[in-house]
């Protein structure tokens, strides 16, 4: 030991100066960056990993092709181990090392950009399979599915925890694969040796099922209250484009209903980029829901007969919560809190499902095909929009007849208020089935529907270059998403303009690319985007993290972003923008309408008045009292609590340190004892000539 | 493995100490006192040196100046220790029921010596202990697994070098012979700066020299209180 090393390290660590590095330091390097699964649990089940209460510690072994993984399995000779696997070998890996789990003690998966596989999806083959509506023949065991490509790994109990580096943190791979080329090359000989190994810390207060944890969360040990799960749940958001509130129960005005989701999800904490899952048909809700507002002025409500109502359900990947809460919310007559609507109020429902899988399909051509699933019945309603839509947008959406709807909102309306004849349309970019091979993954990132930002100037007041101008001058093509993604929600916006005026549209507002450009850079890149730093409050710190937001549901318990993020973006591209200060602006009160103050264009503050509102996305069973959890009505995630997650890697010692030490500090000891046994009993003998009394 | 590396550690660096104090220190409370005194003024030895350390801020990061100080105030206050016994010697012996104590003029200096050291080498260990509980052992970066137990060699002979350095000093101190003064100071300074060479990784170049000048410091301090090749075989012959 460096005697003096440690006198130093002592003396830094009392006066909390670290100027030198620890020893602790010099063993343990974390490993930065990384994302654990972790453990939901519904009325029936537990799903998701965790770690033992002190972490899982395993030798690294780096998978480079499936024997790797059977020889951890079957011929290892030490153990266990971690496997420190890419995306691209993963699920050719997984189901090998979950079937025989005794000597793995975890999995890390790192993501390479260059190495990407050409389908990655964890959520099952027909998502919330067991929420669907009476009609639906998705079965996972069966041959029609929808997500073809899922492996329904989020659906599964893992018995080791699995963390996941993203690409930009491919440094802390190339630490681990560095100590493993130095220690863990000979897979012959591993034992008593000193290995590289890593410990996946991950451990889950809550198991079994959501009844039992959240029993477990009621009770309390010593006073103390314990709690290890939350249920799942955020905000809905939801805008009309006339405000309902003074409308009374006799002259309410019908309305159409257009809804989108905003929640992706994924097998690791705060990764869920939801690319094609939900933000394409998200952005394509707000535009078209922005383009329409600057068609028809608020100021004209008086005029028009017919009110449209945008929804964006948040939680619908975890059996329709949004969507559900909602629902029920109506089947009750509470939704919106205020002037609630009925079932009967709603003369259309529009549900942008899932788009952009099939943009990287279609990359080259200038056309998007569409699909809206109308049910089984064409009704009149249906047939007008479709043409309206063909017609105004040059697109082709082909109707599909069918009670065997895909994964939508549309299951929770049928299923909790027995919607049988409401028209009802899907739109999506998919036939049987889904052409997103990233489904609900850490891989539907913006490369999968070939989005490049392209950072062009926003006009002081808000104004974007129209798509036109932007073609002609060459700054974007028309084969790229945003051009589609603008068409399309442009093409609905006159559709709806017609459903509200009952004639087609002739003015010259039209839904921009660069709009659509900037709103995709705020969902997919960055959270600091010029949009959502406009649409922010005024009285907010402008700090917003790097990232995109995992657009993952959440707790309850905790508001999410993305939700906050939406309905903002609402707000600001559809609110009506007044010149009051904000103490003028706060007090503002006109019933139906609600004022935010926002940053605005330019940062210097901008009062809004919208309709634009916030639900709560809480499942019924969690408000229900005496739900039974089983009985499978209603969704019942649940999200475990923990404490911390981390991942270290660092050398585990052979042990011939150990017995070095075992056999010399046994020796020393001895030797010792016996020398000063010996001087002791001999000391007058010994030590005779410097004794002060006389020797007897 | 690091359970098992945690006590093997800990029985190499603390296991010779603890036989010499069971069998020479334990049965006698005097005993105890002073060698509990001892630790104490290390301690205060400690302070002084992080004091002057934490108040020269430029040259924190230098080992090299934080060793100097440390090896010169652990030497004064060895020579605080010796005026403080030497002072009360007399009271001790008074209070004490056992006739024998001090009935060798370097008694109380190994029992100071073996106090100042333990303090040393548990400040020294403390916290290498606490990492080696593991999972994790050294070799990430640099070093081997074998940096626990040098380190558990290495406080082990700094303790049995503490407790003979002051056998010689308080001998060299009565005798008012400066040559042995000026062995413990010297020695010290190079045990340590020996100690240094470990950052490199180099550990058997530092435990071996440093248990060189163990053999050769103990076989002075052996000398100093008074024995010699013909008192030991005196001994065994009286023995036999």
């Amino acid at each position: 030991m460096n005697f003096y090393y440690a006198f130093i390290v002592c003396v830094t660590y009392l006066t909390q100066v670290s100027q030198c590095e620890r020893l602790h330091g010099q063993i343990y390097s974390s490993i930065e960056g990384s994302a654990a699964c972790f453990r939901r649990l519904n009325g029936t089940h537990q799903m998701g990993c965790s770690s033992s209460d002190g972490g899982a510690v395993g030798i690294v072994q780096m998978i480079k092709d499936v024997e790797d993984a059977q020889w951890i399995i079957k011929n290892s000779s030490s153990g266990p181990y971690v496997a420190v696997v890419s995306t691209s070998l993963f699920q050719s890996v997984i189901n090998l090392l979950i079937d025989d789990p005794s000597n793995v003690a975890g999995v890390l998966l790192y993501d390479n950009g260059t190495m990407r596989p050409s389908s990655f999806s964890q959520e099952s083959k027909c998502p919330n399979e067991y929420s669907a509506a009476p009609g639906s023949t998705c079965s996972s065991s069966g041959e029609t599915v929808w997500n073809t490509k899922g492996t329904g790994l989020l659906r599964k109990d893992i018995p080791f925890p699995i963390f996941f580096v993203p690409d930009s943190k491919t440094d802390e791979i190339e630490k681990i694969e560095k100590c493993y080329n130095r220690y863990n090359l000979d897979k012959s000989n591993q034992v008593g040796v000193p290995l590289c190994s890593v410990q996946l810390h991950s451990f889950m207060y809550a198991a079994v099922n959501t009844a039992v944890c959240l029993r477990r969360s009621a009770s309390s040990a010593f006073l103390t209250p314990t709690k290890v799960c939350d249920p799942l749940g955020d905000y809905n958001v939801y805008y009309s484009l006339f405000p309902r509130a003074q409308e009374n129960e006799t002259e309410r005005r019908p309305v159409t209903f257009v809804t989108a989701r905003i929640d992706s999800a994924s097998l690791f904490d705060g990764v869920s980029p939801g690319t094609a899952s939900s933000v394409v048909g998200m952005v394509t809700l707000i535009s078209t829901a922005a383009t329409l507002s600057k068609m028809i002025p608020v100021a004209d409500e008086k005029l028009y007969a017919n009110n449209i109502l945008w929804t964006l359900f948040n939680g619908e990947s975890f059996d329709y919560i949004g969507s559900q809460r909602v629902a029920y919310d109506i089947s009750r007559g509470s939704w919106p809190p205020v002037n609630p609507l009925s079932l009967s109020d709603i003369k259309l429902h529009v549900e942008i499902g899932q788009l952009g899988g099939s943009l990287d399909l279609y990359k080259d051509n200038v056309s998007w095909p569409l699909y809206a699933f109308t049910g089984n019945v064409l009704a009149q309603e249906i047939i007008e929009f479709l043409n309206d839509m063909t017609q105004t947008g040059n697109l082709t959406v082909s109707p599909i007849l069918t009670t065997n709807l895909p994964p939508s909102s549309l299951h929770s309306f049928k299923r909790i208020l027995n919607v049988t004849d409401m028209p009802e349309l899907l739109l999506v970019d998919h036939r049987e089935t889904f052409t997103n091979m990233y489904y609900e993954s850490a891989l539907d990132v913006s490369d999968t529907i070939d989005y490049v930002y392209h950072n062009l100037t926003v006009g002081s007041g808000g104004e974007f270059i129209p798509t036109s101008e932007l073609l002609s001058k060459g700054n974007m093509t028309d084969k790229e998403p945003q051009v589609k993604i603008s068409r399309i929600a442009n093409a609905l916006a006159q559709t709806l303009y017609k459903r509200v005026t009952g004639k087609p549209f002739v003015g010259v507002v039209d839904t921009s690319a660069h709009m659509v450009d900037e709103m995709l850079q705020c969902f997919l890149e960055t959270s600091s985007c010029r949009l959502l730093q406009a649409a922010d409050f005024m009285s907010a710190d402008q700090n917003k993290a790097d990232g995109p937001a995992s657009l993952y549901v959440g707790v309850a318990t905790w508001a999410s972003t993305p939700a906050v993020y939406a309905g903002h973006l609402l707000a600001l591209l559809t609110g009506v923008h007044l010149d009051n200060n904000k103490t003028v602006c706060d007090e503002l009160s006109e019933p139906g309408f609600s004022y935010y103050y926002l940053r605005g264009w330019n940062n210097t503050g901008v009062c809004i008045q919208t309709t634009m509102n916030f639900s709560q996305a809480v499942s019924p069973a969690f408000i229900k009292t005496d739900y039974d959890f089983t009985s499978n009505e209603f969704s019942t995630w649940t999200e475990s609590v923990w404490q911390t997650m981390w991942a270290r890697v660092f050398v585990t010692a052979g042990g011939s340190g150990a017995k070095l030490a075992g056999i010399t500090g046994a020796m020393a000891t001895i030797i010792a004892a016996f020398i000063t046994y010996w001087l002791s009993v001999n000391s007058a003998v010994v030590f005779a000539s410097s004794i002060d009394a006389p020797n007897p | 493995m690091t359970l098992a590396e945690f006590f093997s550690c800990t029985l190499l660096a603390f296991g010779p100490p603890l036989a010499m104090f069971a069998m020479t220190i334990a049965k006698d409370p005097v005993r105890i006192i002073i060698m509990i005194a001892a630790a104490f003024f290390w301690l205060l030895s400690f302070l002084v040196s992080s004091l002057v350390w934490f108040i020269v801020v430029p040259l924190r990061s230098y080992l090299a100046f934080g060793m100097v100080f440390a090896v010169a105030f652990q030497e004064i206050f060895r020579y605080f220790i010796y005026l403080l016994l030497r002072k009360t010697e007399a009271g001790l012996k008074e209070i004490s029921d056992n006739n024998e104590i001090s009935s060798h003029k370097l008694e109380m200096a190994y029992v100071s010596g073996l106090g100042f050291g333990s303090m040393s080498g548990a400040f020294a260990l403390v916290n290498v202990l606490a990492d080696s509980v593991g999972p994790g052992t050294l070799g990430l970066q640099n070093g081997t697994e074998f940096f626990f137990v040098s380190s558990a060699a290495m406080t082990l002979c700094m303790i049995l070098l503490n407790t003979f350095w002051s056998v010689i000093f308080f001998n060299g101190m009565d005798e008012k012979n400066y040559k042995k003064i000026f062995w413990v100071v010297g020695s010290h300074f190079l045990v340590s700066g020996i100690s240094l060479m470990n950052t490199k990784g180099l550990y058997v170049f530092t435990i071996l020299p440093s248990y060189i000048i163990l053999v050769i410091t103990a076989i002075t301090a052996f000398k100093c209180a008074g024995g010699n090749i013909a008192s030991v075989l005196n001994s065994c012959f009286s023995k036999a």
